[in-house]
């Protein structure tokens, strides 16, 4: 079964056929439903391999995460989806696993496989790597800045001034010993909340003194162990500051386990604002990372490239406001976040 | 005679505008609007990512509504077809829109304009979900928003305002520095509808957005004060039920107004009848154009330094008829009023002048005079 075919019992010529597959808008409405319901009847698909050869285009967008089973990432995901799915676009959805090689080798796969736009989070790569991408004519947005890639279409969040509220937050409270549980990776953006602390720290004049720091990995494991740690400090922190809600969570079990309250001995403060953060108990206050919405936007953002001429635009950056969600787990007991 | 107005440009055939919110959730129910006689109507809230909406979501008491439903459940792709359809019969589509960064709000604004909105509403001020100081009481947030907003697209630009703010003249000055078209106010005032005491909860979980008649003299107050504050065209916003209520607007400032619990409440079908009434007291009392009203009791609010000290005391028109009714006397802290074998008396020498008494009275029987 071919367009012929359909061309043929329709009794239109194959160039009508083909406007009806490729500019609709461009077919009388008649005459459109008339096709349709030829193709329908002859249960024609059309061959989007060589539809893509001819068009130029292969229906398909790649977003590149840096971990594939991390929950923020797969809100990202989730973002770039119901974008690509309004427009009958597939996603490649490949993970770099913070490894600068693996990234550079699935960019090659897809400029090799003329991909019509990609997705980048958080990527390794330099500006002069993204020109040479863009001299293949393929779209790129970036999600996440970092100092080198200025002046490109990105959307980003700004950690540093997410984790100066909920630092200026807990120290309203009335706390003044503030431990931090941090994750290795990912790295840029955690220095970013690290920063944003002890700047917000120092500003209200507490310490930040270097043994209340504890790196570990990412995980449920890594924020239970790091908390395991914190609490053999002869002096204990009030509260801790977490940079994600994963760490946060397993801190707090750790917090539990010892026989202490929390946030009557230990308060904790997260980042990320997981769905499961709403549900734990206490309810963990936390900073919305909103990597949904960066999903979205970065989504709308390369559609937007692909389909119109963009060489004259201005690139744009921007930047998705993170916002403290203040719940029971910092000190509150009967506050909502409605009332600060 | 004429309902038909121009408002930042847009040529309305009248001045009732739809106002956001659930009732101008999608491209049927505006289409709706418009086909009902709505000068224009302005979208639900558009933001970038959609909620889910709790149940349930609005409650109603004492003639006011608090709602707690957070913005449009459609995704932006979706308005585009949303937004065909809403015009299909023509007609003027304001998108209401929201963001808590510029460069977001600019982004959403430029896809509205790509999609046939013929004007942009910000919609900043809303309480729903928000903490105290909602982004529309910064003077300086709202300044950079709007005049990135201004700066991104080609159609105008309105502000809606919140009564929750310090200082609402400087907010509106922003606006106008900022390069906006108009500005609307006001969004819904933060609320707590009530508490069933049977239960011991409130009418709704959470703080919601109040409307509805109630808040119709915090509105009359927000417009008189941004007309007195900018050059500004102004939307009053807030309690509109009747004609004269859209009449009260303009002669404080109001170019349009927008209505939205009303419409909650009564149907669409309450444009036609407002419409109606509208020109029937234009004709009645010879106004050609509503712009001949706009802002004529502004002159009449005075600083409280210029009001003149008048001996003025009240005084009964007629003997009073009303045999059980005693709400003049109850209401009179100067006990100035008092009734012998069922008849009211005014004591000349106790009233003081302070006016309650005419407005409580059912037979409007009482008013103020020089003795």
């Amino acid at each position: 079964m071919n367009i012929k075919s359909v061309a043929k019992k329709a009794g239109v010529s194959v160039a009508t056929v083909s406007r009806v597959l490729n500019h609709p808008d461009a077919v009388a409405p008649d005459t459109k439903e008339h096709i349709l319901s030829v193709m329908e009847s002859l249960d024609y698909k059309p061959n989007w391999m060589a539809r893509g050869l001819k068009l130029n285009r292969t229906g398909a967008i790649a977003l590149l995460i840096p971990e594939i089973t991390d929950f923020g990432y797969m809100e990202i995901a989730k973002g770039v989806e119901d974008v690509a799915h309004q427009k009958s676009y597939n996603i490649m959805l490949c993970a770099t696993e913070d490894d600068k090689n693996k990234e550079k080798g699935y960019i090659e796969n897809f400029i090799d496989r003329r991909i019509d736009g990609m997705i980048l989070v958080s990527t390794y790569l330099k500006k002069s790597d993204l020109v040479q991408i863009r001299k293949q004519d393929i779209p790129v947005v970036l999600i996440g800045k970092n100092e080198e890639l200025a002046e490109e279409n990105l959307v980003y969040t700004d950690y540093r001034a997410a984790a100066a509220e909920a630092t200026r937050h807990m120290i309203e409270i009335g706390h003044k010993r503030i431990g931090v549980i941090y994750g290795i990776k990912p790295k840029l953006e955690n220095e970013d909340k690290l920063e944003g602390f002890r700047k917000t720290m120092e500003e209200e004049g507490l310490p930040s003194p270097h043994e209340y720091f504890f790196a570990e990995e990412n995980s449920l494991e890594g924020g239970y162990l790091a908390a395991s740690k914190l609490l053999n400090l002869e002096e204990r922190p009030q509260a801790i500051f977490v940079t994600s809600d994963i760490m946060a969570i397993g801190a707090m079990e750790k917090i539990k386990q010892s026989g202490l309250s929390i946030p009557e001995d230990m308060a904790v403060v997260g980042f990320d604002n997981l769905k499961l953060s709403g549900y734990l108990e206490p309810k963990l206050t936390t900073v919305t990372k909103p990597m949904y919405r960066m999903g979205l936007i970065a989504a709308r953002l390369l559609f937007d490239l692909m389909e119109e001429s963009q060489e004259d635009a201005e690139p744009q950056e921007i930047l998705i406001q993170s916002k403290l969600k203040v719940r029971k787990s910092c000190g509150h007991k009967d506050r909502v976040k409605e009332i600060f | 005679m004429t309902l038909a107005i121009d408002f930042m440009g847009l040529k309305l055939n009248n001045p009732i505008i739809v106002a956001a919110g659930p009732w101008s959730r999608n491209g049927d129910m505006i289409r709706k609007a418009i086909l009902a006689g709505a000068g224009a109507v302005v979208t639900e809230t558009i933001v970038n990512e959609v909620n889910i909406d709790v149940r349930p979501r609005v409650a109603y008491r004492n003639n006011g509504v608090q709602n707690i439903r957070l913005y449009s459940d459609i995704l932006l792709e979706e308005w585009e077809r949303e937004i065909d359809s809403a015009k299909s019969n023509g007609g003027i589509v304001i998108a209401s829109i929201c963001a808590q960064t510029s460069s977001e709000i600019s982004f959403i604004a430029g896809k509205m304009e790509k999609i046939g909105a013929d004007a942009i509403e910000l919609g900043l001020a809303s309480p729903m979900g928000e903490g105290l100081e909602v982004m529309a009481a910064s003077a300086e947030r709202i300044y950079e928003m709007t005049r990135k907003v201004v700066s991104s697209v080609d159609i105008p630009v309105m502000v809606k305002l919140s009564q929750n703010v310090t200082n609402m003249s400087k907010v509106a000055c922003a606006v106008e520095r900022a390069g906006g078209s108009a500005i609307s106010a006001i969004d819904t005032v933060r609320c707590i509808l009530g508490v069933d005491i049977k239960s011991r909860k409130p009418c709704l979980p959470t703080y919601g957005g109040y409307s509805g008649n109630p808040i119709r003299p915090l509105g009359l107050a927000s417009v008189a004060t941004i007309a007195q504050s900018t050059k500004l065209p102004v939307c009053g916003i807030g309690g509109i039920e009747t004609y004269e209520h859209v009449l009260e607007y303009m002669m404080l400032g109001a170019s349009a107004i927008q209505i939205g619990t009303a419409l909650m409440l009564n149907g669409f079908g309450h444009i036609q009848g407002i419409k109606n009434d509208l020109e029937r007291w234009m004709e009645a009392n010879d106004i050609q154009n509503l712009s001949e009203l706009r802002g004529a009791a502004l002159s009449g609010i005075k600083s409280f330094d210029e009001i003149q000290v008048e001996p003025k005391i009240s005084h009964l028109k007629d003997a009073c008829s009303s045999g059980d009714c005693h709400k003049c006397i109850s209401a009179c802290i100067y006990g100035a009023l008092t009734k012998n074998a069922g008849e009211v008396f005014l004591s000349p020498e106790l009233c003081r002048g302070c006016g309650l008494c005419s407005d409580i009275c059912p037979e409007q029987n009482l008013e103020l005079i020089w003795p």
